[in-house]
């Protein structure tokens, strides 16, 4: 079916190549190509000699905080570079992985993609991503060398991107509210959150503002941005993944929810919090009405930008579950930034580009605006530090690592968010919603691997304080 | 005129029409009837895995609940649309003065994009700062903030949401279909000495009769397939209290993205649900078709 | 809930002003009576009906942040260059083209198709013809919701038109059943006669469906055309899943939509509701510009 349907497409494209949109200019121009994307991958390595034929580079990305920047690097690229590539910028929303999907499936693939941890090894499971390996210098690959990881950016001993820059995720807190309801510092342990939000709530009520909120719209966000980070620095991987077993175990996440669960009905919680946005929540953060939420190093930028703010708030790291810290915080899609596509047909250019934007300089200056944390060592040692208020919470800094990936598998029925939000707001049985989640990951996990779609090994040594930290 | 230039004009004024149909309307479905008994993810091979994914339908608890509030939505939504849209088609119907003016009121929400409109329904109705609570807590009929989103009224909202966006159109056709009832009917009644209600009983009602019935049926239906306003204020929760079987579908093709890890794209299993939604559907217009029988007849 | 629950009363109110006793005088009070209960009952659900616009159209006017945090029902300053803004970033002039495009010609191209079909069933028997009528009522009454976006999208791969728009305006077309059956209920209004006359002028069948009958169609055309309009105008999945691959092809439902969010930056609802209020506006024009003529040909539409 897969193979027909590429057949079909190639001649469909190349047959009608005139009625499709010509404002793409030579994107997909040549109508003798069509055959040509066939063998694409094998002719690959064979570079077109330079001979003033214009090539077209497709680049997509959802990133968008970035884009002002990308596009200049891409208009200075454009302008100065030798061999006449020109790359185009597609800035996608929402819907980036679904687009790529339809892309894929339909002949229109981007020459490059922003990878993110979470879908690049999805994509490498579809076929989509071209291995760099033949491309990467060896000056690169000792600068990344620590951060070259399986099941992160190499998959089957094949390079398929190089790390840039990472998120960390941090309690973000209004320190006027703690003030207020005379805390003094950030909460270690999750009964102190518990309590801490109960009192900002008391002490705050009458003006509409309460102890805690996430954007409970869609609950697998809200957790994946806040329980994720309280279990990888208790010592859990953030997912509900066991790495020492290679099985899902969701007990100790039940155990996190029992306590959110404690917030929701102490009412400590925004109320309308269960149908929140994450921008709703953020203008509530910066009207005041929020004490602490968890979220990623985006937050600075966004009061920066979007919600200026006049409060004092601060980031700092998460509560864990007993207030030890038996893990490290997980610094989130770190390892992959820019990857190439396997259907490119001028693969050769598109690294051109891709080792462009890979520069030092540019590197230097992603993290020194603000737009993400560097995570490359020798460029986190000698840049600046964003000059955005409040990123100082975020920095990468001894309690923070890199996780080994956790497969992604889609389960029957409800998942991991829905089914423990729903135990948060209407009770039940813990122990029997984690066993139910437990089963249906693990038989869904259990078809992936017999399919040979994801990889599962047991890892027993596994120690989650052992993880390497970046300073 | 010869037997083949009469196929030929019908073929060719016909061809279009069917060929269409052909392609775009029966295919889409044969091809629903054949993916219900595999399982493919939208890439690599499709697996044949028989009536799996039936027997998973049958246990799938979140599809029942859609189903289940599938049919509240779609009833509540009926209760508030036809009445409302009936009376304010037989008040704007007469000679009232005003009458284009406040058609093209109820007009409007008919004009502008669900999916856009329904993030202003979201800013009105959220419970920590919507304009509805602020106004109820200041005229002091509500002591604190009203989760009209919350678990418990959720369906309320997206209901009264849903409502809002169709009675205009559902007016508009309730007028259409009472200008066509003749004018001399009502007269002769007058004469006869017949009030406001009985004229409404005795003529508006009975003739309206098969234009009512077809009317109905397609807010049956529209109610039925509806989602995008919910998929846009509340994403079927929270905890799926608002969930209908049609954005469930969709969310298995679609998996709303927000959090980063693609989920896999369900296309099987996607059939075999749209199969039994569109089975549901047509088993209810059927059922509606038979019950309403009489309406046709009394013209 | 108050404000609900008073519509759902008003109506039997506003049923029982019809019941008036026969007496001149008291049937004089009530009927002025019951006109005021009519005006009452008209502007409260008119009032109703406005809100979520003004809402808009004020929200249009707010700063982002004024307008995500609440508490105020008035701008504190009024943020014109919202429109400026919405018109700029979201390269809104496109999709308005594209949205324009797509109505218009779904519009004329499903009036043409289901026209022309319904000349044939109407004036013509041909073998199959109820198995044809049956066809186009079943894909009114078969809906199996998105799944069948995938075989769509893959059929306008396998053709090519999965880049264009023209996708899109074909499956838009294809759902020309409710069309179909609006304007077989205006010809039954067209007498035989008028083509049969044609027909023995030397007019043949084909001709006499562009000279005679369309012309005479017009009303039906208008009502079920307004309607194929709107429909494509308002649709959001189905440019959704079409157009995600390039954002030069969304249309105004899509962009709007989207500008709602950004992967890491916050949403702009304010340059989204200033979008919505443009984007209501063709629709409005259009509706003033029917008005008249549309009410008399709903008529017709629905007593077919």
């Amino acid at each position: 079916m897969g193979l027909a349907l590429t057949a079909v497409l190639a001649v469909g494209t190349a047959a009608c190549g005139n009625s499709s949109n010509n404002n793409n200019g030579a994107s997909q121009s040549a109508p003798a190509s069509g055959s040509a994307s066939a063998s694409a991958p094998a002719s690959a390595p064979a570079s077109k000699a330079a001979t003033g034929e214009k090539k077209v580079i497709s680049y997509w990305t959802d990133d968008r905080h970035d884009q002002e920047y990308i596009k200049s690097l891409i208009d200075r690229f454009n302008a100065d570079n030798a061999d006449n590539i020109e790359v185009e910028l597609t800035v996608l929303s929402e819907n980036f992985n679904q687009s790529v999907d339809i892309a894929f499936s339909s002949n229109k693939a981007p020459d490059l993609l922003r990878l993110k941890s979470a879908n690049t090894g999805t994509f490498v499971k579809k076929g989509y991503l071209a291995p760099i390996d033949a491309y990467v210098t060896d000056e690169m690959k000792t600068k990344f060398s620590s951060l070259l990881l399986d099941g992160v950016n190499r998959f089957d001993g094949k390079l398929y991107s190089l790390p840039n820059s990472g998120q960390t995720l941090r309690l973000v807190y209004n320190k006027d509210l703690f003030d207020k309801a005379g805390i003094a510092k950030p909460p270690e342990s999750l009964q102190e959150m518990v309590d801490d939000a109960k009192k900002i709530t008391e002490a705050g009520k009458s003006e509409g503002a309460y102890g805690f909120a996430l954007n409970f719209k869609n609950p697998k966000s809200a957790f994946d941005r806040s329980i994720r980070e309280i279990l990888s620095l208790s010592g859990y991987q953030g997912l509900g993944y066991d790495l020492k077993t290679a099985q899902f175990d969701f007990g100790p996440y039940g155990q996190v929810i029992d306590y959110f669960k404690q917030m929701w009905e102490d009412g400590s919680i925004l109320p309308g919090a269960e149908t929140l946005d994450i921008d709703p929540m953020r203008a509530q953060f910066a009207a005041g009405k929020i004490g602490m939420y968890l979220s990623f190093s985006t937050e600075p930028g966004v009061y920066k930008d979007q919600f200026p703010t006049t409060i004092n708030w601060g980031g700092a790291l998460a509560p864990t579950i007993d207030g030890k810290r038996k893990g490290t915080s997980e610094i989130v899609s770190a390892g992959t930034w820019l990857g190439i596509s396997d259907k490119s047909k001028n693969k050769d250019a598109a690294w051109k580009f891709m080792a462009y934007l890979y520069r030092d300089e540019v590197l230097t200056a992603y993290h020194e605006q603000g737009f993400g944390i560097s995570v490359v060592p020798s460029i986190a040692e000698k840049a600046k530090n964003p000059d955005v208020p409040g990123m100082e919470g975020f920095l990468v800094g001894d309690s923070d690592s890199i996780w080994p990936v956790s497969p992604t598998v889609t389960p029957e029925g409800a998942n991991y968010g829905d089914a423990f939000f729903k135990y948060m707001l209407s009770g039940g049985d813990l122990a029997k919603v984690t066993a139910d989640l437990n089963a249906r990951y693990n038989d869904a996990l259990a078809k992936a691997v017999e399919k040979g779609e994801v990889k599962a090994e047991a890892d027993p040594s596994f120690d989650p304080s052992k993880l390497k930290t970046n300073s | 005129m010869t037997r083949w230039t009469r196929l030929w004009e019908n073929s060719l004024l016909l061809f279009p029409s069917i060929a269409l149909t052909l392609a775009l309307g029966i295919y889409p479905l044969l091809w629903v009837l054949r993916y219900m008994f595999y399982d493919y993810p939208g890439y690599g091979q499709e697996m044949f895995v028989g009536l799996d994914n039936f027997r998973r339908l049958l246990r799938d608890s979140a599809f029942w609940a859609s189903v289940r509030n599938t049919f509240v939505f779609a009833g509540g939504k009926l209760l508030i649309t036809i009445p409302l849209s009936l009376i304010l088609a037989v008040m704007l119907n007469g000679k009232l003065r005003g009458r284009h003016f406040m058609r093209a009121v109820f007009f409007m929400p008919t004009v502008i994009s669900t999916a856009v409109i329904s993030v202003v329904f979201y800013l009105i109705f959220n419970s920590y700062n919507g304009m509805v609570n602020q106004l109820l807590m200041k005229l002091g009929l509500l002591g604190g903030p009203f989760e009209w989103l919350g678990p418990d009224h959720a369906m309320m909202t997206v209901v009264i949401a849903a409502a809002w966006g169709a009675v205009g159109n559902y007016m508009l056709l309730f007028i259409a279909g009472l200008q066509s009832i003749p004018q001399d009917l009502y007269e002769s009644a007058s004469i006869d000495g017949a009030g406001p209600a009985q004229r409404f009983w005795r003529i508006t009602v009975p003739m309206l009769g098969p234009v009512m019935q077809i009317i109905i049926m397609l807010a049956i239906i529209a109610s039925f397939k509806g989602y995008e306003s919910i998929m846009v204020m509340t994403e079927g929760g929270p905890i799926g209290r608002t969930d209908v079987m049609y954005l469930y579908l969709y969310k298995l093709l679609f998996p709303l993205a927000t959090s980063g890890t693609p989920a896999d794209q369900q296309f099987g299993y996607g059939s075999a649900v749209g199969f039994a939604t569109a089975l549901i559907v047509g088993a209810i217009t059927l059922l509606y078709y038979w019950l309403s029988r009489k309406m046709n007849k009394v013209y | 809930m108050t404000q609900q629950t008073a519509i759902l009363k008003k109506p039997s109110g506003a049923a029982q002003k019809q019941g008036a006793p026969a007496s001149v005088g008291a049937a004089r009070f009530f009927t002025i009576a019951g006109r005021a209960i009519m005006w009452i009952f008209l502007l409260v659900v008119g009032a109703l009906t406005l809100f979520p616009i003004l809402m808009t159209i004020v929200g249009s006017l707010m700063t982002n942040s004024e307008l995500m945090s609440g508490g105020n029902i008035l701008p504190k300053t009024w943020q014109f260059h919202n429109y400026a803004d919405a018109w700029q970033q979201s390269n809104f002039a496109r999709y308005t083209w594209n949205s324009l495009f797509i109505s218009i010609v779904s519009m004329v191209g499903t009036l043409l198709v289901a026209a022309a079909a319904a000349y044939v069933v109407d004036r013509r028997s041909f073998p199959g013809k109820s198995l044809y009528v049956g066809l186009q009522a079943s894909t009114m009454f078969i809906s199996m919701g998105a799944i069948v976006l995938r075989p769509q999208f893959d059929l306008m791969v396998a053709v090519g038109l999965n880049s264009s728009l023209w996708g899109v305006i074909l499956i838009l077309m294809s759902a020309h059943a409710s069309t179909f059956f609006i304007l077989l209920g205006f010809f039954k209004s067209i007498p035989r006669e008028l083509d049969e006359a044609a027909m023995i002028d030397g007019s043949g069948f084909i001709r006499s469906f562009y000279r005679i009958i369309l012309p005479l169609l017009a009303p039906g055309l208008g009502v079920s055309g307004l309607f194929a309009f709107r429909h494509a105008w308002n649709e959001y999945i189905l440019p959704l899943v079409f157009t995600m691959t390039d954002p030069k092809l969304q249309t105004l439902t899509v962009g709007l939509a989207n500008l709602r969010y950004g992967s890491s930056a916050a949403m702009q609802t304010n340059l989204m509701m200033a979008g919505a209020c443009l984007s209501i506006l063709p629709m409005l024009i259009v509706y003033a510009l029917a008005n008249k003529s549309f009410m008399q040909a709903t008529a017709g539409s629905v007593k077919g």
